[in-house]
C-alpha cells in the first residue's frame, strides 16, 4: 500500500476512535422520539464539530458527530470517466443493499460518493474496534475493487473489439 | 487485579443500582424492564421483573433507609417502587414531563428525589402524606439543553446539575412543610434559585458528583476533561484536569481526596487531589495488556471482507478474542457499594454497555490507601 494512502487511513481511523463516543440520546423536540441528532439537526448544542480529511481534491472523508451518532461520508478517487461510472454504479448497487451492512447510509450525503451512519445503536451490539475496522477496510477495498473492475472491462472490451473485428479480416 | 468480580448480566446494561445490605441488585437491560437479581451461593438469580415502563429505562435509584427503588424511562413517567409480600409495588410519579427522563437520583433524607430530563428541566419530587400522593416541582427555564446528571449536596438542600449546553449548575431546592429551616445556612434560599453556574467546558458535561463531606464538586466533560470545584459558591474556586483518553461519563467520590472516573476508555481512571489540594490523575484501575488496533491490522482482512459483503453480519461480534480489561464498552454507571453513607469507599462497581456489573475493590492496592 501506497505510504500515504497508510497516512490517510491512520488518520480517519484515529479521527473515527476520537469521534465514535455515542450514547443513547432522546429526542428533545419530539415527544417520545428517539432519532439520529446528526440527520435532524434540530439542536445545535447537540452537534459537533465536523470534520473533513483529504488527501487529495478528489479523495477525501466527512466525518459529522453527534451526540448520538455519527456520519461518515467518503469521496473516492475517480481519475477518467470511466472510473466515474464504474463508481457510480458499483456504490449505488452498495447503497441499494444498505440493510445488509448495517451502517450504510441509503443515500449518500450531497457532494460525495458513500455515506455511513453509525448510532449509540450500532455501538451497542458491535464493538467499536470492528466498526472502525469495517470502515478503514472498506475504503482499501473500494479503491482496489474500482481498479479491478476498470481492468476487467478494459480487457472485455479488447476482446469484444478483436472479435469483432476479426470479421473484417 | 482491582476487579474482584464480573458478571455479565445482559447484552447491555443502561443502568444499575443495588439494594441497601448490596445482596441485590436492579438493573435495566437497555429495554423497558428493570430486572432485580439476587446473588444466592455465589449465583446471580433473578428474583423480579418490574414491568411498568414502556420505552428504555434511563435511571434507578435504590435507596438506603426506606428500600424503595425509583425508576425514570424514557417513555416521561417515573415509579417509586415499594416492597410488599406480594413483591413489588409501583406508584405513578406524575413528572409533568413532555420530554424523556434521564436521570434520578434519592436526596440523601430520602424524603425528595431529582429527576433531569431532556425537557431542559429538573424536578424535585416529595411525598404528600394527606393525599398518598407523589408531588414534582419543576425548575424550568434554567437549562439550555439536557439535563444529563443530577447529584445531591449531603446537607439535602444543593442539587447540582449538568447538561449538554456544558454548563454545570448548583440550585437550593428547600421545599416548605419537608425540608426543616435549621438544616444548614442554605435555608433562607427559595425553590429553585440558582446558587452558582459553572461556565468551564465549551462541550457537553455529563457525570456530576458531590465530595462526602459536599466541600468539593467533580463533573465531566465531554472534551477529555475532568472539572473539581471547590467552596461552591461566589468565590467558588475550579480546576480542570485534561486527560489524554477518551472523554468520561460518570465519576465517584471515593474520599475526600480520590476520585474514579468511567467512561468511553472502558478502563476507570483515578484522579488524587495532593496536600495542597491539587488534582492530578494517577493512573488506570484495571491492568491492561497492550494490544494496538495496529497490530492486528492485516489479520482482520478476512473478517472484514465478509462482513463487506454482507455474508456473516455478526460473526465480528460474536468473537471477543481482543477483550483486554473488565470491560470492553462504554462504561456509563459507577456507584459506591457501602451500607450506609460513608466517608470514603473502598468498593465500588460499574457497568456499561458490554452488559457486565464489574465489582472493584481497593483494599490491596496500596498506593491508593493513602488517599482514602
Amino acid at each position: 500500500m501506497a505510504n500515504s494512502l497508510r497516512l490517510y487511513l491512520t488518520c480517519i481511523r484515529n479521527t473515527l476512535e476520537a469521534a465514535m463516543c455515542l450514547q443513547n440520546f432522546p429526542c428533545q423536540e419530539v415527544e417520545r422520539h428517539n432519532k439520529p441528532e446528526v440527520e435532524l439537526k434540530t439542536s445545535p448544542e447537540l452537534l459537533l464539530n465536523p470534520v473533513t480529511i483529504c488527501r487529495s481534491e478528489a479523495e477525501k472523508c466527512l466525518i459529522e458527530t453527534s451526540i448520538n451518532s455519527l456520519r461518515i461520508s467518503l469521496k473516492v478517487k475517480q481519475s477518467d470517466e470511466l472510473e466515474n461510472i464504474l463508481t457510480k454504479k458499483f456504490l449505488r448497487f452498495l447503497s441499494m443493499r444498505a440493510e445488509a451492512f448495517q451502517v450504510l447510509r441509503r443515500k449518500p450525503v450531497q457532494g460525495y460518493d458513500i455515506s455511513f451512519l453509525i448510532t449509540n445503536y450500532h455501538c451497542e451490539d458491535m464493538q467499536k474496534q470492528k466498526l472502525i475496522d469495517f470502515i478503514v477496510q472498506f475504503m482499501e477495498d473500494i479503491d482496489k475493487e474500482i481498479s479491478e473492475l476498470k481492468l476487467s472491462v478494459n480487457t472485455r472490451g479488447r476482446l469484444v473489439a478483436t472479435e469483432f473485428l476479426k470479421q473484417f479480416i | 487485579m482491582a476487579a474482584t468480580s464480573v458478571h455479565k448480566f445482559a447484552q447491555c446494561i443502561t443502568c444499575h443500582a443495588w439494594s441497601p445490605d448490596l445482596s441485590m441488585i436492579a438493573l435495566c437491560p437497555n429495554n423497558s424492564e428493570v430486572h432485580i437479581y439476587k446473588l444466592s451461593e455465589d449465583k446471580w438469580e433473578r428474583v423480579h421483573v418490574l414491568q411498568k415502563h414502556d420505552q428504555i429505562v434511563s435511571g434507578i435509584d435504590w435507596s438506603y433507609r426506606s428500600n424503595k427503588i425509583v425508576t425514570v424511562s424514557h417513555d416521561r413517567n417515573s415509579y417509586v417502587w415499594n416492597q410488599e409480600a406480594t413483591g413489588w409495588v409501583p406508584t405513578l410519579v406524575i413528572l409533568r414531563l413532555n420530554r424523556a427522563a434521564l436521570c434520578v437520583q434519592w436526596s440523601p433524607k430520602e424524603n425528595k428525589f431529582a429527576v433531569g430530563s431532556g425537557a431542559k428541566t429538573v424536578c424535585i419530587c416529595y411525598y404528600e402524606q394527606e393525599n398518598n400522593w407523589w408531588v414534582s416541582k419543576l425548575i424550568r427555564k434554567k437549562h439550555d439543553s439536557s439535563v444529563t446528571s443530577i447529584a445531591w449536596h449531603p446537607n439535602n438542600i444543593l442539587l447540582a446539575t449538568t447538561s449538554t449546553d456544558g454548563k454545570c449548575r448548583v440550585f437550593s431546592t428547600f421545599i416548605k412543610g419537608v425540608d426543616a429551616k435549621d438544616s444548614g445556612n442554605s435555608a433562607d434560599t427559595r425553590f429553585g434559585e440558582q446558587i452558582v453556574q459553572l461556565d468551564l467546558c465549551f462541550c457537553w458535561a455529563f457525570g456530576v458528583r458531590w465530595s462526602p463531606s459536599g466541600n468539593t464538586l467533580a463533573y465531566v466533560g465531554h472534551n477529555s476533561m475532568i472539572y473539581f470545584v471547590d467552596e461552591v459558591g461566589p468565590s467558588a474556586a475550579a480546576q480542570s484536569v485534561a486527560i489524554r483518553d477518551l472523554p468520561l461519563r460518570d465519576v465517584l467520590f471515593l474520599s475526600e481526596r480520590m476520585v474514579v472516573g468511567v467512561g468511553f476508555d472502558c478502563n476507570p481512571m483515578v484522579f488524587v487531589a495532593d496536600e495542597s489540594g491539587l488534582w492530578s490523575f494517577l493512573r488506570f484501575l484495571d491492568e491492561r495488556k497492550a494490544a494496538s488496533s495496529s497490530a492486528k491490522y492485516g489479520s482482520q482482512f478476512s473478517e472484514a471482507f465478509e462482513k463487506f459483503y454482507g455474508q456473516s453480519k455478526f460473526s465480528a461480534s460474536n468473537n471477543v478474542e481482543q477483550s483486554r480489561g473488565a470491560h470492553d464498552n462504554c462504561t456509563n454507571c459507577i456507584l459506591p457499594l457501602a451500607k450506609q453513607r460513608k466517608s470514603s469507599v473502598t468498593r465500588f462497581s460499574t457497568s456499561g454497555l458490554d452488559g457486565k456489573v464489574v465489582t472493584w475493590d481497593l483494599q490491596n492496592q496500596e498506593d491508593l490507601l493513602d488517599y482514602l
